[in-house]
This record gives C-alpha cells, sequence and structure tokens, in this order.
C-alpha cells in the first residue's frame, strides 16, 4: 500500500496546539490547504462540519477521523495530527483523542485511493498501530507503522 | 459459530471498514468464524455468497445507511447496529450475535 502518496511529509503535524474539537479541524484544514489540496477551503470544511453533524467521527480509541467526500478537494490526500496531551472531540466513548486523520475525498475519486483509505482505516483498529503512530517522531516512523 | 456481517456507512470512505475491521478481530477473539461484506464507497466488497449466507447462524448488520440487497438475508438471525458502536464496543455485538445464534 502507497501510503506516502497520499499522505505527504508536510502534511504530518506531530505537535497540535489546538484545545478543542472546532479548533483541530480547522487547524488540519490550513495544513491541507496550505500544501494546495483545496479548491475552496470553506466548501471543504462545511462538508466537514456537516459529517461530523451527522455522526461523530471522534470513534473512541483515541482516534479522529474527520472526512469529506466533495468538490472542494482538489486531490485525495491525507492530514495527519498528534496531540500527546489529547483534545476533546467529542468522542463516543468520551475519551480524549490524540491521533488525528483529516481525510479529504474528491467528489469524483479513484478506487486506488479509497482502497488506501480502507486499509488505513482498519489499520487504525490495532493497538499497537495506534502506540506506534503516538510515539512516533519523524515521518518515516509514521509510514513504517503502517507498511510493517 | 459461523457467522456473517454487512457494514456500510453514510461516507462510505472509513467507518465502514472500521467496523469491518472490529467486528473480524472480536469474533475471532472468542472463537467464531466470520465474513463480513463491506459496502461503501468503492461498492460492495467482500460479497457475501449465497451459501455464506445460507451457512451462517446469525447475520450482524453495523450500518448507517440501508442495506444494499437486504432481501438474501430473509428469514436469518439478525442483530442490527449503528456502524459506530461496532467499532466502540465490538465485543459487545459479537455476545448478542452469538446469543441471538443460539436462538436465545
Amino acid at each position: 500500500m502507497n501510503i506516502q502518496e497520499l499522505l505527504s511529509a508536510s502534511r504530518v503535524k506531530f505537535h497540535l496546539m489546538s484545545s478543542n474539537k472546532l479548533e483541530v479541524i480547522n487547524e488540519l484544514i490550513d495544513v491541507l490547504n496550505q500544501d494546495g489540496k483545496l479548491l475552496n477551503k470553506d466548501k471543504y470544511k462545511e462538508a466537514v462540519l456537516a459529517r461530523e453533524k451527522e455522526f461523530s467521527t471522534g470513534i473512541g480509541m483515541g482516534i479522529a477521523i474527520p472526512h469529506a467526500k466533495d468538490s472542494s478537494v482538489k486531490e485525495a490526500s491525507l492530514t495527519l495530527g498528534i496531540s500527546k496531551a489529547g483534545i476533546d472531540y467529542e468522542a463516543l466513548d468520551g475519551s480524549l483523542a490524540h491521533i488525528f486523520f483529516l481525510i479529504a475525498v474528491p467528489a469524483e475519486s479513484n478506487d486506488v485511493h479509497l482502497k488506501v483509505l480502507s486499509y488505513i482505516s482498519r489499520k487504525l483498529m490495532h493497538q499497537e498501530i495506534r502506540d506506534r503512530l503516538l510515539s512516533a517522531t519523524t515521518y518515516e516512523e509514521i509510514l513504517a507503522a503502517f507498511n510493517d | 459459530m459461523k457467522m456473517i456481517g454487512v457494514c456500510a456507512c453514510p461516507t462510505g470512505i472509513a467507518h465502514t471498514y472500521m467496523a469491518q475491521a472490529a467486528l473480524e478481530k472480536a469474533a475471532r477473539a472468542k472463537g467464531h468464524e466470520i465474513k463480513v461484506e463491506t459496502q461503501g464507497a468503492m461498492g460492495i466488497e467482500n460479497e457475501l455468497s449465497a451459501g455464506e449466507i445460507a451457512d451462517a447462524r446469525v447475520v450482524i448488520f453495523a450500518v448507517g445507511v440501508n442495506v444494499e440487497g437486504e432481501e438474501r438475508f430473509d428469514g436469518k438471525q439478525k442483530v442490527t447496529v449503528e456502524v459506530g458502536k461496532a467499532i466502540e464496543n465490538p465485543m459487545d455485538i459479537i455476545q448478542k450475535a452469538e446469543m441471538k445464534g443460539m436462538g436465545l
């Protein structure tokens, strides 16, 4: 699985500054936008928030996966943020979230990208992978957590 | 016990697959056989065959949307949960499925 195709080193943030859900969504979207992956930042944000309203993507186990499939996205891409202290993301299990994957998918997207996303989603269900992500300090360690 | 499942969520790019992984892991930890079909943005994957459906004692629907081809499961014992519940507490759902599968 080619995770580096979807998650570039420039979109990994090891020390998130945010302290609540809305802030962290903004912080991650800024990273994505600065990297040139969005056609319309505001529209993408609206889509992400609409998805959160439907069902919180704070899925517990310290993970949040805000995401939207929308025409405001130029290219399928991931942004990873890590917070050692944890952020209240209104998780299903009430725990703080430490690992944040912001997922952006264009309205029309190819199956290769969706395959990678489903692969990552499945991987995140394993404690060992989550522990490795949390303790990673380099981009290479992040990739290795998924590829080993 | 032979179990089958169907996972689906509105966007179909993340929750569906997390629920699949969570259910598979929990079922196997309890010594069950399980196959989980996903209905996501890539369409139907890991599709359940008529034979697999017939052999299963119980079907788990972990869904946030309608199940495609739900009529395939007519007459089966069913456990239906929100897709998020399957991610959050898969063991609980497997236990419910065990009870249903045993006709309790």
